[in-house]
């Protein structure tokens, strides 16, 4: 029993020892610091580094006398020296900024690493994941309520596509071929006599339904189909009266362009153009 | 009906020009008929659904040409021209093919 209690004696003084080293080293360390004035923006880097410096001889020489960690004691003692010494007792001009808030948690990192750890990732973590998941909820609510007002259910009449009127082809053949006018492709009017007029162009854009998704995707096309050939007609007639205007009457080598025009393709522009003409005499 | 992409018909004297005859017609509403044929063109297979598609709409659009010249009462075309173009901007599903020419009548 009294040998138990020697050993536990032992222990105490081998402990008082280790933190009487740790805290001489801290305070060592605090004075060279002082001393040689290290400090940035005014704040004397020995806060930080002297209850490390303590805290760390300290957990050496309790490892080699008492086998164990005894809990960086003379870390928290230099805090609280430093902290009486350098705020209370010297009253520097130091106002509470990040740097000093930084400073102040590494002390007391330095002297409760397990409740410091303890408070950073559990408890201000754990905050943060709370506050992270309820931003998240709160957003998922908000696209919740968008989408479910898209898909309203519609109780009123049905709504029925809107038509496209069909394209009267006779009725654009006998518009194009009434005009008076030589439309030609073959490049040279074999056994007519004319005189050329001069090189021609006309061109028309026609408005591209862009939308990706279409209710009537055929419905759309056709619509397309029947404003190209629409635009074909004007661009037809607007050759002919460009060159009926300069003195012809007819287009040899005429040809027809369809292009995409403008950023992403928002129109198509409709091309004529040819070698305009004039025929002298028109023989059976 | 003949139908040539020549300036005349060879040996033939008298030529009556009847006018212009035009045919149009757009493929490619079905998306995902052209996205198999996408993957068709990607493994070196034959699309030979977008080439039916594609002759589907000559068709067509000679046809409409045709039907027209003979309603001008003639009987042939020359100078004809065929064209497909993409109007399908950066999706590249709607082909427009064309075709025109000259229609006369010649005996």
């Amino acid at each position: 029993m009294n040998n138990m209690e020697s050993k536990d004696k032992k222990k105490i003084i081998d402990s008082i020892f280790c933190i009487f080293i740790g805290t001489s080293v801290g305070l060592i360390v605090y004075g060279t610091f002082l001393y040689y004035n290290i400090a940035i923006v005014g704040w004397n880097l020995g806060l930080i580094f002297a209850p490390l410096a303590a805290g760390y001889v300290e957990t050496i020489f309790a490892n080699r006398t008492i086998g164990r960690n005894i809990g960086a004691i003379s870390a928290f003692i230099l805090f609280i020296y430093t902290t009486f010494y350098s705020f209370i007792l010297k009253n520097p001009t130091l106002g509470f900024n990040f740097i000093t808030a930084g400073a102040i948690v590494v002390i007391l990192q330095a002297a409760f690493p397990t409740l410091i750890n303890y408070i950073f990732l559990v408890v201000i973590g754990g905050a943060i994941s709370n506050l992270i998941k309820k931003i998240k909820d709160l957003f998922h609510k908000i696209i919740h309520r968008i989408r479910h007002q898209q898909f309203i259910k519609w109780n009123g009449p049905d709504i029925e596509p809107k038509p496209v009127p069909n394209f009267d082809e006779d009725l654009s053949n006998k518009r194009i071929n009434s005009l008076d006018f030589f439309f030609l492709t073959n490049t040279d009017m074999k056994t007519r006599k004319h005189k050329i007029v001069g090189i021609y162009q006309s061109y028309i854009l026609i408005e591209r339904d862009l939308k990706i998704i279409h209710p009537e995707p055929e419905l759309n096309e056709k619509q397309c189909l029947t404003n190209i050939k629409e635009g074909k007609d004007e661009c037809l007639i607007q050759l002919a009266e460009n060159i009926k205007n300069d003195g012809g009457n007819g287009i040899v080598d005429l040809e027809m362009t369809y292009n995409l025009i403008g950023i992403g393709g928002d129109n198509i522009q409709i091309t004529a153009r040819g070698m305009g003409i004039y025929v002298e005499y028109y023989e059976q | 009906m003949i139908l040539t992409s020549s300036n005349t018909l060879e040996n033939i004297e008298k030529i009556e020009y009847k006018g212009l005859v035009t045919g149009e017609a757009l493929i490619g509403s079905n998306i995902y008929k052209d996205l198999f044929s996408g993957v068709r063109d990607v493994v070196g297979g034959t699309t030979s659904r977008y080439e039916e598609e594609i002759k589907k709409a000559r068709d067509i659009s000679l046809n409409s040409m045709i039907e027209k010249a003979e309603n001008l009462d003639a009987n042939a075309i020359i100078g004809l021209k065929i064209s497909y173009d993409n109007l399908g901007g950066t999706m590249g599903n709607t082909i427009l093919v064309t075709a025109y020419g000259t229609a006369i009548k010649y005996e």
